[in-house]
Parts: structure tokens; C-alpha cells; sequence
């Protein structure tokens, strides 16, 4: 385990944007198939069956984007990072950790997604942070993924917070 | 709808095993090995598989939309996710009006499994149209 993970790397990742994807199109099929597991084993509204819009939490990259590219001159794999960033692309030390969980998430709604939508998602890192657990030194990471339709209108921005140890 | 602080929100329950993970994995890209098979979620010292932090969000989102009906709209929500959600246990959405600001309401929401232990305890704001 480091001193700390607060290495210039890191600490330079901060506000940087990493990478984008562009969605297919958002079908009634999607949401149905979206209401049905949510809402499983009941039946969903009925309003998310006929639907017209989607619900805020609803995923168009479920089965992956239609397109999607690296920002980062490091990142050749050509993988889609779908939850999470490419830190060693970043250049990030490749430490060894025993734990990554999901600690968080935070997320501003704007407009509802509708059929026929296409959503891009931009993925930045957001603020770098550690801290002294029972389990040792940790890292605590962001990671902000803004989601806007074709017609530029925000769709979400969503912040998920990581801890590593 | 008339809202007040302190109304308590009708919970969404549901009891949670691979029947419910699955569907979710197919629906929001989480086809991974500890929300999948026991032997990979005891691998990652959690006794088993475990249910997807995002599903309990999925749940909070259909606890204050069932509430609300479609005129409601969810602003924003934040949550930690604090504990793990095992097999078989019976999750529970909460919620409770802590603000009221014209159309605009606070709540403070969470959710707990049956022994009433909190699993992800957050905030939302959302708009109930009058």
C-alpha cells in the first residue's frame, strides 16, 4: 500500500474529460424491457408500457453505444470503460487493490428521455481524495458522466463516487 | 396533492434474489460475476452474490414515482451505498417530506432490509405539480 495515492497523476486527473459514447436510439421496447425488471416481479405502470418517455433512471447504453471514443493519447484498447474510467490510461500508478466498490451516486435530472432519442455521455474524473479506513489508506474517486440528447438539452449528470483499498 | 413535511411515503418492497438481479443485469449493463454467482461474491468476502447498488436506486426511483404518479418529476437524488443487499433478504424504499417550497419537496429516503438496517440512506428533490 503507498504513503498515498495523491501522486501528480492523479491529482492532475481532476476536471479532465476521458472519453465519450453516443447511444442508439431509445426505443418503447427499451423502457418496456427496463419497467419490467425494475418493477419485477409486479407488473409496471402502465404508463412505462405505453410510454412516449422514458423514467430518469432509465439506461440507453444498457447493450452497449452505438459509437464511442477515447479522449486519452494512452488509451488504444478500443474498450468501452461502460461504469467506470480508464486510470491507467490516465497514467495512474497500477496499484494492487484488494477492494473497488461503488460508494455513491448523485445525480441532477433535466429533461426526460423520450423515444427516438439519441444520448451522448461524456465521462470526466471528478475529485481525487483518501483516506485512513480499518482496512488501511483508501482512495475515494469520482467519476461525472453528463448525458445531453440531440438536441443538446441535459439529460443527467451523474456523479459515482468509488473507494478502493 | 397536498404534501406536508413529515408525510411518510408508501414503501417499495420487494424481496431480492438472482430473479430480480438478473433482469436488472440485462436492463443496465451489470452482468458481473458477484451480483451472478455465489462462488464469486463469497471470493469477494460477501458470503455470496449480492444485489447491484443500482437496483436500490432503481427502487427508490419507483417508491417516489408510484407516490408522485406521472405528473411527478425527479430532480435530483443522492445516495451512499453503506451495506451490502444479500439473497433473499426483503429490501425496503423509504421515504419522508423533510421540506416543502412551493412545488419543490425534499424528501429524506432510504433503503433498509427487514431487520430494518439501513442500506442506502440519501436525499431527493422532486416536483409535484399542483
Amino acid at each position: 500500500m503507498p504513503d498515498t495515492y495523491l501522486v501528480p497523476e492523479v491529482l492532475a486527473a481532476t476536471g479532465r474529460a476521458v472519453s465519450t459514447a453516443t447511444s442508439y436510439p431509445v426505443s418503447a421496447s427499451d423502457i418496456r424491457k427496463w419497467a419490467l425488471a425494475v418493477y419485477y416481479p409486479a407488473q409496471p405502470p402502465q404508463y412505462f408500457i405505453d410510454t412516449q418517455y422514458a423514467p430518469e433512471d432509465f439506461d440507453p447504453f444498457a447493450w452497449g453505444p452505438k459509437s464511442h471514443e477515447s479522449f486519452l493519447p494512452g488509451d488504444d484498447s478500443g474498450i468501452w470503460h461502460r461504469h467506470g474510467i480508464n486510470q491507467r490510461a490516465l497514467g495512474f500508478p497500477e496499484w494492487k487493490f484488494i477492494v473497488s466498490m461503488n460508494a455513491g451516486m448523485k445525480v441532477e435530472y433535466g429533461v426526460r428521455m423520450q423515444v427516438g432519442d439519441v444520448i451522448t455521455d461524456v465521462k470526466s474524473c471528478g475529485q481525487y481524495t483518501e483516506r485512513q479506513g480499518r482496512n488501511g489508506l483508501m482512495l475515494i474517486s469520482q467519476s461525472i458522466s453528463t448525458w445531453t440528447n440531440q438536441r443538446g438539452e441535459l439529460v443527467k449528470r451523474t456523479t459515482n463516487s468509488g473507494i478502493s483499498y | 396533492m397536498n404534501v406536508n413535511v413529515g408525510d411518510v411515503v408508501p414503501s417499495f418492497v420487494r424481496q431480492t434474489e438472482f430473479a430480480n438481479w438478473n433482469r436488472y443485469a440485462a436492463v443496465n449493463d451489470e452482468f458481473v460475476p458477484i451480483h451472478m454467482d455465489d462462488e464469486a461474491g463469497a471470493a469477494a468476502g460477501n458470503g455470496g452474490a449480492f444485489g447491484m447498488g443500482n437496483l436500490q436506486w432503481a427502487y427508490l426511483h419507483n417508491m417516489l414515482r408510484d407516490w408522485m404518479g406521472p405528473n411527478g418529476t425527479i430532480l435530483t437524488m443522492e445516495v451512499q451505498f453503506r451495506s451490502i443487499n444479500h439473497k433473499n433478504q426483503i429490501v425496503s424504499a423509504k421515504g419522508v417530506v423533510t421540506a416543502v417550497d412551493g412545488d419543490v419537496v425534499t424528501l429524506d429516503v432510504w433503503t433498509e432490509q427487514q431487520e430494518g438496517t439501513k442500506l442506502a440512506p440519501g436525499t431527493a428533490t422532486v416536483r409535484i405539480p399542483a
